[in-house]
């Protein structure tokens, strides 16, 4: 039952990163080219994290895992904006 | 020692001892290095990052569930539009004043990049710039929320407007 959640989980998780990869290449110009990125990877960690959570044996396993996804999705934030910020003033130039 | 920076200290010594609780599974030989490292660690965090404002854990707590909802309904919006043979893209800008300090700022900035169809860019003379991934799905209409609730989180209520 835990490895049937935890195949359902990481397999949805690899979808939404993948959707991420899709976008990015996909979308026209930079900034939806992010929205792809962060919005995508960020779900997909935060689905494979809960997958794999099914696995784990010890609580400090679990805190582990949450604290990769909220580690990962702050630097996301944080680095979505950065980016655009840099995108912005390269395209602003003349 | 003033509330702010009491309340401060408090949160980070929890924050970063939780955390080296989790590293190191709690073993007992790890607590004695943990207690210098923690303690190191949370007065060069005061350091680098004075805190300012009074923070409110618990509006924090409250609106994490709003924020898991945003984080899947932005994923979900992406991935369908990436998998959609026209994606039905709209892109364009807007601009958003904003009374929030900067801290709070980049945080509201973070968390929308993170929710359906907006991206921070920044700030620019004092207005937040907010990149919409489709103009005509409404995605702005989340925003004043948001940064209600972010501006709550620093006691700072109805500060944040537009």
């Amino acid at each position: 039952m835990a490895d049937l959640a935890t195949y359902l989980l990481t397999g949805l998780g690899l979808v939404f990163f993948i959707a991420g990869t899709v976008g990015l290449v996909r979308f026209p110009d930079q900034f939806s080219r992010l929205h792809a990125l962060t919005k995508g990877d960020n779900l997909g960690l935060g689905f494979i994290a809960l997958g794999v959570a099914f696995q784990a044996e010890s609580w400090a396993q679990l805190a582990m895992l949450a604290l990769i996804w909220v580690l990962a999705l702050l630097a996301a934030g944080t680095v979505a904006q950065l980016v655009a910020r840099a995108a912005l003033t390269e395209q602003d130039k003349p | 020692m003033t509330r702010v920076l009491l309340t401060a200290l408090i949160h980070r010594a929890l924050l970063l001892g939780g955390a080296w609780l989790a590293l190191t599974s709690a073993a007992l030989e790890a607590l004695a290095p943990g207690a210098v490292a923690v303690a190191v660690a949370v007065w060069l965090s005061l350091r680098l990052l004075p805190p300012k404002h009074p923070f409110a854990l618990w509006r924090l707590a409250r609106h994490v569930p709003r924020f898991v909802a945003g984080s899947v309904v932005g994923g979900v919006d992406v991935a369908r539009r990436a998998f959609s043979p026209d994606m039905r893209l709209n892109p364009g800008w807007l601009e958003l004043p904003s009374d929030l300090p900067d801290g709070a700022r980049v945080a509201l900035g973070g968390e929308l990049s993170l929710m359906p169809g907006t991206l921070s860019a920044g700030t620019e003379d004092g207005k937040l710039l907010v990149h919409l991934l489709d103009t005509d799905a409404g995605f702005d209409r989340a925003i004043p929320r948001e940064a209600e609730e972010i501006a709550a989180i620093i006691g700072q209520a109805r500060s944040a407007r537009g």
